[in-house]
């Protein structure tokens, strides 16, 4: 390990960094914003009740919400937090990297001007999300936070001004609660590409499945923003296939490093795991049955 | 109060970050308006929180607030601490230790690749290992996109990749490297040494930034140098050359080389990295 090597992942770090605070910062804003301007009646009515409607609908609203996946998270917890179901607002959450227009747009532009690359991941993303909220909703019954204790807020009495600040506090407050996994996550991310040779997972196999798994687990390691990965997936469109490149595309953009620590850190662990499990499973079967 | 700091030396990263232009060294400038606004909400903030630690007192020992988060989160001490600091090291190693160039030690790591789509080599035993990239090519988009760009290129004898148009014409160049065989290229990079290459051949490399340097790769060429000339790595170069063809085993494919006709050794560019553009 030398100087050099240390000052090139302290470079990677910062970058990483500039690049996913603003989101973080906006999620923080927006959380603030629904903690004290949305009451738990306004979610309650617009929610609809039937809970396929609800998943619908949660990824309706992930469609036109620019969001990157952590900057996701804290708004996901206050959704929950204020009563959202579990498998709709993990349904937003999943949904809003992926299916937002200026992330199919840069797909599109990546793989010169190409829909097919685009129909493809928004499709296969969409029925991950699916298939996701269907098994949380009968598997987990409760929250699934980490602080299961939610006090309630009473809207009356509060001046605009009160709100104001109210807000404000909150969002800072938030910031502090998930910063600290922003950091350590992009410290780990750094590490990786500086100290481990990623390079040789594409040595292990550009086969159908082994293809498939190399892809998903350097998007995992790679930590890429979602808007960035489909330039990074479509230098590799020589060498591996469509399929495999499309669970890159989906799989890296669901769950990486960064994510997983801010994930750990909002939700129980047993939550966490079985989340990646079932996108890592549904994510490799469904670009192996559906695309070449 | 240690938050008010922690706020306000993030505040001060980003705009000293934006202030010197050592941004440049990090991300892709297209983008740099997403850390302005990032550099409001952190002012905001820090304004904000000093006015409810002034107004309301030192709150952070714990107490409700009404907003549903466990204030007692970090009860101890040592651990509040120990949070505290892991928000201090972005802010110090961002503000006083040198910014990197990212070089070989990262190619190394990150491995690389080139994108040749039609294999030159008719005759080449290794299709059945090509994957099927049909999907990549709809009816109407790669190829007329490529076959546009290329017009402009292939019809003259010579190509200059300078910073702006290096990423669009290496990208024209791989993907039907045929129509450029034996024409002119002059391109400028950094030298990196593979083992299965005789010691004249290095390739020449730039890291492409997307969006931050996180996200670069290396994009380049093979060269060959005159016999006897052995450059180590991250040596930088300007080299003009003739376009062949050699085949590469590590990747069982054939791929561009450049056979140096006159080359200079250079200092590293001011800017060392070439950007994705829209």
């Amino acid at each position: 390990m030398n100087v050099q090597a240390l000052l090139q992942m302290n470079t990677i770090f910062i970058s990483i960094l500039i690049e996913s605070l603003p989101f973080i910062l906006l999620g923080v804003l927006i959380s603030g914003i629904i903690q004290i301007f949305v009451s738990e009646e306004m979610i309650a009515k617009i929610i609809p009740k039937n809970p396929i409607l609800s998943v619908l609908s949660a990824i309706g609203a992930g469609v036109f919400f620019l969001a990157c996946e952590c900057g996701i998270v804290p708004i996901t917890r206050r959704l929950i937090a204020k009563g959202v179901p579990l498998s709709a607002a993990i349904a937003f959450m999943l949904s809003a990297p992926i299916l937002n227009p200026i992330v199919l747009f840069s797909t599109y532009i990546a793989f010169g001007n190409s829909w097919s690359m685009v129909f493809y991941r928004g499709g296969i993303a969409f029925a991950v999300v699916l298939i996701i909220a269907f098994i949380l909703s009968f598997q987990f019954k409760t929250n699934q936070l980490k602080q299961e204790h939610i006090e309630h807020i009473h809207h009356h009495k509060l001046t605009f001004n009160d709100k104001i600040t109210g807000m404000f506090k909150h969002s800072i407050e938030e910031f502090f609660s998930v910063g600290k996994y922003l950091i350590i996550g992009a410290l780990l991310a750094a590490a990786i590409q500086t100290f481990l040779k990623t390079s040789l997972l594409l040595e292990i196999g550009q086969g159908k499945l082994s293809g498939n798994a190399v892809m998903m687990a350097l998007s995992y390691v790679m930590s890429l923003c979602s808007q960035a990965d489909a330039f990074v997936a479509s230098s590799f469109r020589s060498t591996f296939s469509p399929s495999s490149l499309v669970a890159f595309l989906v799989f890296g953009a669901m769950f990486d490093i960064k994510n997983t620590i801010m994930l750990l850190g909002t939700f129980k662990t047993k939550f966490v795991l079985c989340l990646m499990a079932y996108i890592f499973i549904s994510v490799l079967g469904l670009t192996l049955l559906f695309i070449s | 109060m240690g938050r008010l700091f922690i706020l306000l030396g993030l505040t001060f990263l980003f705009m000293h970050l934006h202030a010197s232009g050592n941004i440049s060294k990090y991300i892709n400038m297209e983008y740099s308006y997403v850390s302005q606004i990032a550099i409001y909400i952190l002012a905001i903030f820090t304004l904000m929180g000093s006015y409810l630690y002034f107004k309301e007192g030192n709150q952070e020992e714990g107490v409700d607030c009404q907003c549903g988060h466990d204030h007692s989160r970090e009860n101890k001490k040592w651990k509040r601490n120990l949070t505290y600091f892991l928000y201090f090291i972005p802010i110090l190693t961002g503000l006083f230790l040198p910014v990197a160039t990212m070089d070989s030690n990262i190619v190394e790591k990150k491995g690389f690749h080139f994108p040749v789509y039609e294999d030159s080599d008719e005759y080449s035993q290794h299709q059945f290992l090509q994957p099927d990239t049909s999907l990549y090519y709809g009816k109407d988009d790669y190829l007329t996109l490529m076959d546009n760009s290329l017009k402009g290129l292939v019809d003259r004898d010579s190509l200059q990749l300078t910073d702006e148009n290096y990423l669009n014409d290496l990208e024209a160049i791989y993907y039907s490297p045929g129509k450029f065989t034996g024409k002119q290229i002059t391109l400028t990079g950094f030298s990196y040494n593979s083992d299965e290459l005789a010691k004249n051949q290095v390739f020449l490399f730039r890291f492409g930034v997307i969006h931050c340097v996180a996200d670069s790769g290396v994009f380049g060429m093979l060269i060959e140098f005159p016999e006897g000339m052995h450059p180590k790595n991250d040596e930088w170069y300007s080299v003009t050359g003739e376009l062949e063809s050699i085949y590469y085993q590590p990747f069982k494919k054939t791929i561009p080389l450049l056979k140096v006709s006159s080359h200079s050794k250079i200092a590293e560019p001011d800017d060392p990295y070439v950007y994705r553009q829209y």
